[in-house]
């Protein structure tokens, strides 16, 4: 028997322990393969004006991605070959050599990337038509993506997973010659001392996440610290959360469960004793990659509410800033399937406010209300006269000025009542707007000027119209602003991003949710012999699985918890500094995130539970 | 009065189709409340199989098992397990200790997996330990202690519910001769000042003297049984050393 048909065999037989391992590098090589294919798509640049935005999105995207799966076929690796150390040694023991095992085990490694490329190009060039329908859908076109093979995204794929497989197979080589034949013999570690815990490192631990998120919630004009760190701020609040959030799994969580262990009353109650002593040992032991994982689930978190946030904001802001679906200074048109069509006449005053001067137009009541009500706005029924409201969705509390309550001085005085967020012309055309009545509007002198305004009937096709009129516009139409161009520019561009956004979210997600599996199940290999102890004196079937649960839950919890918390700030800081609610689309989000989390610990704890039940068998 | 264990034409069959193999053979024998039983015999004889079968961790293929009024042979996985926590007691050869629980908190397991009042727990706790002599050790870990101290801790995990009948499995395998007799004296103590039930297999001559009847198994069949009787120690380990020679069983092991 050759070496090669040996490694075949091998793999055959034990399918069923390869499957995890030749699973998750397929899943690896699917999403990179998607993900480059999109890169490379025709069909994506050529929809979009700003495809040079989103291709260097795209690159971007693809180089964390790379990183992430480096390091996850790094993980999912190191994890396989522990799992095979005693066949290793088995072999060792009947004298066959290392560089033979070692042969094998790179024949094996051949051959499992081989299988794993072939089944994840076939795969992702599957899946790559879904998620381009998605992407495209996202961005707010129309339009059906075809299949598309592109032998250059094959060609990357095969290159960057090559590398990745000389990796592997060289980290499996180390694992060999590293390894001693004495260690075969060697029982498990007899059992390792009691975690203790320093109380300085967990107050330490306490006060800077403390500290990280206050800075967080900081106003980034007002606050003194944004003077002192400025630029630094942001780095300083990410050191800090993720020091304390270390420091909380290393030692606030032994703190606690010590406490909960001398609470003789809680603990010496069924498996109490038991679920935090396991604990006590699994969160300390692992407190760097529960760091890590709930570092992670924060950023995705973020980011992903972040996007999701401003996708979910589109409307809004359009609303805010260009209610009418065409505007232009000007001559009219020939428009067809208007819906309405108004002819505005305003005035470009300039006003004096504090010695400085400033030009608004000014827009009488009447027209004001028109426009008001077809758009669903709030009217103003009464007015005095030398009063105005000024209508400014730029307005922010934080960096514009406050004008509500002030004087504006031109050849009549005008006292400013309120100012509003809101428009009822295309900002880009017009503006911010001052509203008065129509004897004020008489009085004030300025500088005449029309503009058209068009809706168009419902079940237009709005941006082929707005293309059209685009291209007849002549120097008798200045200023041209259309709702669907500007539409069209923000979907693609925050549409390419919400989908970037999710896909890289969804790979984090499924990564972290994999490594826990792996710690999780590698562990409950490792103390099997400690559930079967159990079973013999007597704990039912029903207790096993209630400790079993609670410890994976919150091995599970603990990281996710921190995460949400985290991120819960981040995002609290963020829609302070964009001053807009993300509220809902964020719980959506969030909801979304733990449901998925939730599917993986159902699945670790079953496997778990499964290891415990097996081992019995061979007790 | 009745006897505390029946067991009634066992069999255990391994395998299946043309390669089964019969550990156990129509095994019919009795233990009374209160006695200290060993069971003897050559390698592959079937003892810890029996054992295992009598201490409901394997099912027998065929036959009855009584313990007390319940016959454990017919209860399913989750009465097993009840009836396990609140009857029986075991000694395992390799202690079974759990290395993340001090000596107190192993001893207290069993106790809290019954859902005993913590009160109640502390009391019975330091009496057991008391009488096992640990108690200077309560507060340590398993890899702290010596062996012969960690199978007295798996002793006092066994009896401190009380149990109906203890089962231990070659408690004294792993000791030296020192620990295993003062493990022995031990359960011996407890088996005649607080009449506990004791079954215990083993291959040693010396620590089944100990005992005050011995069954001996062969071949998956009871081949012999010795009482003590009045006999001396020394007397019933001769007598016990003769019948191993008759059956072939382990002499060498012989202390």
């Amino acid at each position: 028997m050759t070496l090669f048909n040996l490694a075949r065999k091998n793999l055959q037989r034990n399918f069923s322990s390869y499957f995890l391992y030749i699973a998750s590098m397929v899943f690896s090589i699917v999403i990179y393969f998607t993900f480059v294919t999109l890169k490379y798509n025709d069909d994506i640049s050529a929809l979009t004006g700003t495809s040079q935005k989103i291709s260097s999105m795209m690159s971007a995207s693809s180089v964390i991605l790379l990183f992430f799966i480096v390091v996850f076929i790094a993980y999912s690796n190191s994890f396989f070959m522990k799992k095979r150390k005693k066949e290793v040694a088995l072999y060792s023991l009947l004298g066959v050599r290392k560089q033979q095992i070692g042969l094998m085990l790179f024949f094996e490694n051949l051959f499992i990337g081989l299988v794993s490329l072939v089944a994840g190009i076939a795969i992702g060039f599957l899946m790559s038509k879904v998620l381009l329908t998605i992407l495209v859908r996202l961005m707010g076109y129309s339009l059906t993506a075809g299949f598309v093979f592109s032998s250059e995204a094959v060609i990357n794929t095969v290159i960057v997973f090559s590398v990745l497989f000389i990796f592997t197979s060289l980290q499996g080589y180390r694992v060999i010659y590293q390894f001693k034949l004495i260690d075969l013999f060697h029982a498990e570690k007899q059992g390792e001392a009691m975690p203790k815990a320093s109380v300085l490192s967990a107050v330490i631990g306490v006060l800077s996440v403390g500290a990280g998120y206050y800075l967080a919630l900081e106003d980034i004009m007002t606050s003194m610290w944004w003077r002192i760190l400025s630029i630094a701020m942001p780095i300083v609040i990410i050191g800090l959360t993720v020091f304390g959030t270390y420091l909380l799994f290393h030692s606030v969580s032994v703190f606690a469960l010590q406490a909960m262990k001398k609470m003789h009353s809680f603990s010496w109650k069924g498996l109490n004793l038991i679920t935090t002593s396991q604990l006590l040992y699994r969160i300390r032991g692992n407190a760097k990659s529960l760091t890590v994982i709930a570092v992670l689930s924060a950023t995705t978190i973020t980011a992903g509410g972040a996007v999701f946030g401003l996708y979910y904001n589109i409307d809004k802001s359009i609303n805010d800033n260009t209610p009418v679906t065409f505007m232009w200074e000007g001559e009219p048109l020939e428009v067809p399937q208007v819906s309405t069509h108004h002819t505005l006449a305003t005035k470009l005053v300039t006003f004096t406010h504090n010695e400085s001067e400033r030009q608004y137009q000014v827009l009488p009541l009447a027209t004001y209300n028109e426009l008001a009500q077809e758009q669903g706005k709030e009217k103003i029924t009464t007015m005095a006269s030398n009063e105005g409201v000024l209508l400014d969705p730029y307005y922010d509390e934080r960096f514009s000025e406050k004008l509500a309550g002030a004087d504006l001085t031109a050849n009549v005085s005008l006292h400013l009542t309120s100012q509003e967020t809101y428009a009822v012309t295309n900002m880009s055309t017009t503006g911010p707007m001052i509203i008065v009545n129509e004897q004020t509007y008489e009085a004030l002198e300025g500088e005449p000027t029309t503009y058209q305004a068009y809706t168009l009937q419902d079940g237009a096709d709005n941006l082929a119209i707005s293309r059209e009129l685009n291209s007849q516009l002549t120097d008798a139409q200045q200023d041209f602003t259309s709702q669907p161009a500007a539409y069209e520019d923000i979907m693609s561009a925050m549409g390419a991003m919400l989908f970037v956004g999710s896909f890289l979210g969804l790979v984090f997600l499924t990564a972290t949710g994999s490594i826990i599996y792996f710690k999780i199940v590698s562990e409950a290999e490792a103390d099997k012999d400690k559930y079967t102890i159990l079973y013999k004196i007597g704990v039912n079937d029903t207790q096993m699985l209630k400790t079993i649960s609670a410890q994976v839950g919150i091995i599970f919890g603990a990281p996710l918890a921190a995460g949400l918390l985290h991120a819960t700030f981040a995002l609290l800081g963020f829609s302070n500094l964009l001053g807009m609610s993300i509220t809902k689309p964020v719980l959506v989000w969030m909801a979304a995130y733990i449901a998925i989390y939730g599917l993986y610990y159902i699945f670790t704890t079953r496997a778990f539970y499964k290891i415990v039940k097996n081992a019995r068998g061979n007790a | 009065m009745k006897p505390l264990v029946q067991v009634k034409a066992v069999n255990k069959i391994y395998g299946k189709g043309a390669q089964t193999f019969e550990a156990l053979k129509n095994i019919t024998f009795q233990v009374e409340e209160g006695e200290f039983v060993g069971v003897m015999g050559p390698s592959g004889a079937g003892k810890s199989t029996l054992l295992n079968v009598l201490a409901t961790i394997d099912a027998p293929s065929s036959g009855d098992i009584l313990i007390g009024d319940d016959n454990v042979a017919k209860m399913k996985d989750k009465a097993l397990a009840d009836f396990r926590r609140d009857n029986l007691g075991f000694i395992f050869q390799d202690y079974n200790l759990l290395d993340s629980l001090t000596v107190r908190e192993n001893i207290v397991l069993p106790l809290a997996i019954a859902k005993v009042p913590t009160k109640e727990i502390n009391a019975r706790v330091d009496k057991i330990a008391t009488t096992f002599g640990i108690s200077e050790l309560l507060n340590k870990y398993p890899y702290q202690i010596s062996g012969g101290q960690k199978q007295r801790t798996a002793s006092s995990r066994a009896l401190v519910t009380q149990p109906k009948i203890i089962f231990a499995d070659e408690p004294t395998g792993a000791l030296d001769s020192k620990s295993a007799t003062d493990l022995l004296e031990s359960l011996s103590d407890l088996n005649e000042t607080q009449n506990a039930t004791i079954m215990m297999v083993t291959h040693d001559a010396f620590a089944a003297s100990f005992c005050q009847r011995i069954i001996f198994i062969q071949d998956g069949t009871l081949s012999k049984e010795i009482h003590r009787g009045a006999k001396t120690r020394k007397q019933f380990f001769e007598e016990i050393l003769q019948v191993l020679a008759g059956i072939g069983g382990d002499v060498n092991d012989v202390i």
